[in-house]
């Protein structure tokens, strides 16, 4: 961590960066997002397994962009988001730097985005064994109950939309639910807005989701987000039979093949 | 304030007989913004389009419903209509009371409702119509055709004499196509050679023409009146500038035993071969998996040989790229072979054998130099059955279409037998004797009645060999499914014809539509025969299914009629139902946010990157822009666009929120 910290100093002294975003210490017991502007606030910094927000989240804030250079504190969800927002040209990979130390203790030194996404497939996440669980409960219930369920869980929404803005993915500046010629999904918080707002989350989400969890962290009333987007993450690795590693710099939603043998698109 | 008018078509029964088009104009006369409600019994009529004319004036309206039948039929004729009297066409639309109601509901009160409802979001989403005026776009007139068969040849002869220019690809090392292989031609007897060889050898000198032979089209991009079109020139490892086509390379190659494919595999060819002799271009290509030199490295014999010093051992596929306004797909046929009939023993006897085999042995040119004789023993038999619909309409053998010419050539086999051999006995299992056309019924007649075949309605269920004769066990339905057996010497297989191999491939490269069996699909079975869905791509021959030479040249003159029609004009237009990407006030200036997955979902390479820049030239914001002469309006990138910044012209999101909203608020 002091490595860290040094060279987080190093970086704005030298002026190379003008902000450092990383994780400080918050009220009981958590850890909570920090941007650090001047150098002798360096020894916030800390990093642990409370650290679970998505960082990346904050690289495409026009706020951020404005306060200058990106040093960013980068945990492997918060890598991932930056491959996926790279991939998506929300940023140029080059413009930011990153901060953090490898399984080997040793400092982050990426060169390119390729080496990111090796360094991100040497460490597959393994999904916590509650979520699984709760993914399988699901799974197995009738589609009847399934629909109960999530009826159930939608119905305590009040529409915060914490979890949009913990998403590094949500990313646009005018999101569908905001948008009113025409409004096809519903703000009101009741019964059928909340339906139509998780499923439009869910879909945009499919194929480009990193599956780091940061919504439902985020969601005041426990809503598992995250099991709908595993759930979507499983179902397009199995039908369009790609890998995770693809699935980070790909859409596969979106890719228009002459070749694709799938007969629906005949 | 919109002012819409209404206007219901009965299509004389097709819609009256079932929706009650009274109710229907008496309802939607009061829906708001309605100023004008009636119905008539053909609105695609004289009367009934002046009709609508006469209302667009009287009531001054600013949206028009046609209620009647598919847009696909008759919207542009309404469209057309509305502008004749000054409305902007786009301000026309098109309710399918037709398809989407009368068609799949019986008569009642509900199909009637539904009706309404049909025409109610019609009505709500011509309110928010905007005018759209067409896209002008330039025109290259030359044309493409693929396949040189007899309708490749007959189109790009057509279109030449029209005194335009033609590019001819042709996957073989010579054009001509089936009709170069057979012997002579129903109904008249003539021989195919003499009548196809002067057309091959006019399209090769021709001056608008350009021929490439042993070539395929590796990729199409582009539009009607703009295709980008490569073209893969596979090596004939010969300089054909230099080749004279004197034909000492054949005469000296070593490797004698390679099947020849140009008579169906029942004679020998070189592995330097011109694959016959009225071959054009004439000159030969290598084929490299059978030539000694390129399995072994060692042979070269050919060059020794060579006056000319024309062999090219080194020579690469070349890939050409040309503009093209419009194609012509005539890419032929196939016929089932060997192995889709083991119960025939096809493939197992060597005197089963397909038609276009026959057609060789009859040939004058062929392995037998137009003596028929058994492969086996090279005895003349005496008895040959014929067998019709092997294959063809029996969704057994999953092909349930007629295949169509076989009932034709059938008959010339019988005739062309009895006319080889005079004491030989022809027997034609036959389903049904299939002779629509011009003298056909009577050529068939004159097999049975003048030359002697014996017809036998009913169909064949096994073949076995027995004492060197093939024996065939069929039944005569005529007479009440009476088994016949027949001691013959030769049996001649009528087989289904199929779509010709890499047809689902080269569609898809071209994004025309095709259907189960493979066949290219036309635009419409009736009034657009000749053009497929994919503006500017046209069809000739049996690449859109089975048909025989007359046939296939009309069509081809048909399909090349549509291409000087589409080269008369300097530009075309083009509907402007593309999509664009929205504009927004400063500093969203639009609510694209560049993400730019819509790219790799567009099928016709037509999303951009455009630059939003502040006065002093720096980036502000980079956005998604569409191409207006690429887009083809198919929506993909705005089903996609998670902000909806894309809107597509004339169906905008907004337009397709006001008419769902229409449908669902009266539930
Ligand atoms: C046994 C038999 C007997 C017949 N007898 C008669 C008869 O007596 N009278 C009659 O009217 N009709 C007869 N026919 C029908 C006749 O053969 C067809 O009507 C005619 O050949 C159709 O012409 P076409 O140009 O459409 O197709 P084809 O003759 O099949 O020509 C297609 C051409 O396209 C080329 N090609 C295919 N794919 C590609 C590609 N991807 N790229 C470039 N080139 C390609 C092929 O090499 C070929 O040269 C007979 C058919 C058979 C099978
Ligand atoms: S190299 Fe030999 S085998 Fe090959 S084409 Fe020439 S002569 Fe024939």
């Amino acid at each position: 961590m002091d490595r860290v910290k040094q060279k987080a100093r190093d970086l704005l002294d030298s002026n190379k960066v003008q902000v450092v975003i990383g994780y400080e210490e918050g009220t009981d017991g958590t850890a909570r997002p920090v941007f650090i502007m001047d150098s002798k606030n360096i020894d916030k910094l800390i990093f642990n397994d409370r650290c679970y927000h998505n960082l990346a989240v904050y690289l495409t804030k026009v706020e951020v962009e404005k306060i200058g250079r990106v040093a960013v504190e980068a945990s492997l969800n918060t890598l991932k988001g930056i491959v996926k927002l790279a991939s998506e040209g929300q940023f140029v990979f080059e413009d930011i730097d990153i901060l953090g130390v490898n399984r080997n203790g040793e400092l982050y030194e990426f060169a390119s985005l390729d080496e990111v996404i090796d360094y991100i497939d040497q460490h597959p996440v393994e999904y916590s064994p509650e979520e699984i669980s709760l993914l399988r409960k699901i799974e197995s219930m009738t589609r009847e109950e399934r629909w109960e369920y999530w009826q159930e869980e939608f119905s305590r929404c009040i529409r915060c939309y914490a979890c949009r803005a913990a998403c590094p993915n949500c990313y646009c500046d005018a999101c569908i639910v905001d948008i009113n010629q025409p409004q096809w999904i519903s703000p009101t918080p009741d019964a059928l807005g909340n339906l139509e707002w998780h499923i439009i989350r869910a879909m945009h989400l499919a194929g480009r989701c990193v599956n780091c969890g940061a919504c439902a962290k985020a969601c005041p009333v426990d809503i598992p987000l995250n099991i709908l987007n595993l759930k979507l993450a499983e179902e397009i690795s199995k039908n369009f039979g790609i890998s995770e590693e693809f699935l980070l710099t790909n859409y596969p939603l979106a890719i228009y093949d002459p070749n694709d043998k799938e007969n629906f698109i005949k | 304030m919109a002012r819409i008018g209404v206007f219901i078509c009965h299509c004389g029964e097709n819609i009256g007989e079932t929706v009650d088009c009274t109710k229907l104009a008496e309802v939607t006369s009061r829906f708001p913004g309605v100023v004008k409600s009636v119905d008539y019994k053909y609105m695609c009529s004289e009367p009934g389009q002046t009709l609508i004319k006469e209302a667009i004036k009287e009531n001054r309206l600013t949206g028009v419903v046609v209620a009647a039948c598919s847009p696909r039929m008759h919207e542009s004729t309404f469209r057309k209509t509305c502008s004749e009297a000054g409305l902007n066409p786009f301000l026309c639309e098109i309710a399918n009371l037709r398809e989407h109601c009368s068609w799949v509901h019986e008569k009642s009160e509900e199909a009637t409702n539904k009706a309404i409802d049909i025409v109610r979001a019609l009505v709500e989403k011509v309110k928010l119509n905007e005018p759209l005026y067409p896209i002008k776009v330039p025109v290259t007139k030359t044309a493409l055709v693929i396949g040189g068969g007899v309708a490749g040849i007959q189109a790009a002869l057509d279109i030449a004499n029209g005194g335009h220019k033609v590019i001819l690809v042709e996957k073989n090392p010579s054009i001509g196509g089936h009709m170069s292989q057979l012997s002579e031609t129903f109904p008249t007897l003539d021989c195919s050679q003499c009548i196809l060889t002067p057309r091959m050898v006019e399209l090769a000198q021709h001056p608008n023409i350009t021929l490439y032979s042993y070539a395929e089209l590796e990729s199409l991009d582009g539009f009607i009146g703009n295709f980008k079109v490569k073209i893969r020139k596979k090596a004939k490892s010969i300089d054909e500038n230099l080749c004279t086509g004197c034909g000492l390379c054949t005469t000296k190659c070593p490797v004698k035993k390679i099947p020849n494919e140009f008579d169906e595999n029942l004679s020998y060819r070189k592995a330097i071969y011109v694959p016959f002799p009225q071959a054009v271009p004439n000159k030969p290509v290598i084929d490299r998996e059978n030539c000694t030199y390129y399995l072994k490295g060692k042979c070269k014999i050919c060059e020794r040989f060579c006056p000319t010093q024309a062999i090219r051992f080194d020579q690469q596929d070349e890939i050409i790229e040309v503009e093209a306004g419009a194609i012509v797909l005539a890419t032929g046929f196939d016929i089932k072979r060997a192995d889709f009939f083991p119960e025939y023993g096809f493939g197992k006897y060597k005197d089963v054998i397909d038609g276009l085999q026959f057609e060789r042995i009859a040939s004058a040119s062929g392995p037998t130099l137009g003596e028929i004789r058994r492969l086996s023993d090279g005895k003349i038999p005496k008895k040959v059955v014929f067998i019709a619909c092997a294959g063809s309409r029996d969704p057994a053998k999953g092909i349930e279409y007629c295949s169509k010419i076989c009932c034709m050539y059938t008959a010339k086999h019988a005739i062309l037998y009895k006319h080889k051999i005079h004491d030989g006995q022809a027997y034609v299992f036959y389903m049904d004797i299939r002779a629509g056309g011009k003298n056909y019924d009577e050529f068939t007649r004159r097999a049975i009645e003048e030359e002697g075949a014996k017809y036998i309605r009913g169909r064949v269920s096994r073949i076995y060999e027995r004492d060197g004769k093939l024996i065939v066990v069929g039944a005569d339905t005529l007479m009440n499914a009476r088994p016949v057996v027949i001691e013959a010497d030769m049996v001649v297989l009528a087989t289904a014809g199929v779509a010709s191999p890499g047809s689902e491939e080269l569609a898809q490269k071209l994004h025309v539509a095709y259907d189960q069996y493979k066949f290219f699909t036309e635009a419409h079975p009736k009034l657009r025969p000749v053009e497929t869905n994919t503006a500017g791509i046209f069809l000739a021959g049996a690449c859109q299914s089975i048909k025989d030479i007359p046939e296939s040249v009309s069509q081809a003159s048909g399909a090349a009629a549509k291409v000087c029609g589409l080269f008369s004009q300097n530009e075309l237009t083009r509907d402007p139902l593309i999509a664009v990407v929205n504009r927004t006030a400063p500093p969203l200036y639009s609510t694209c946010v560049g993400c730019f997955l819509c790219q790799s979902v567009c099928p016709y390479q037509a999303i951009e990157k455009e630059e939003i820049k502040a006065k002093d030239g720096s980036v502000i914001k980079i956005i998604a822009k569409i191409n207006p002469g690429l887009c083809q309006g198919c929506g993909s990138c705005v089903a996609l666009c998670r902000t909806k910044s894309i809107d597509l012209l004339g169906y905008t999101n907004r337009q397709i929120y006001a008419e769902v909203d229409a449908i669902l608020n009266t539930l």
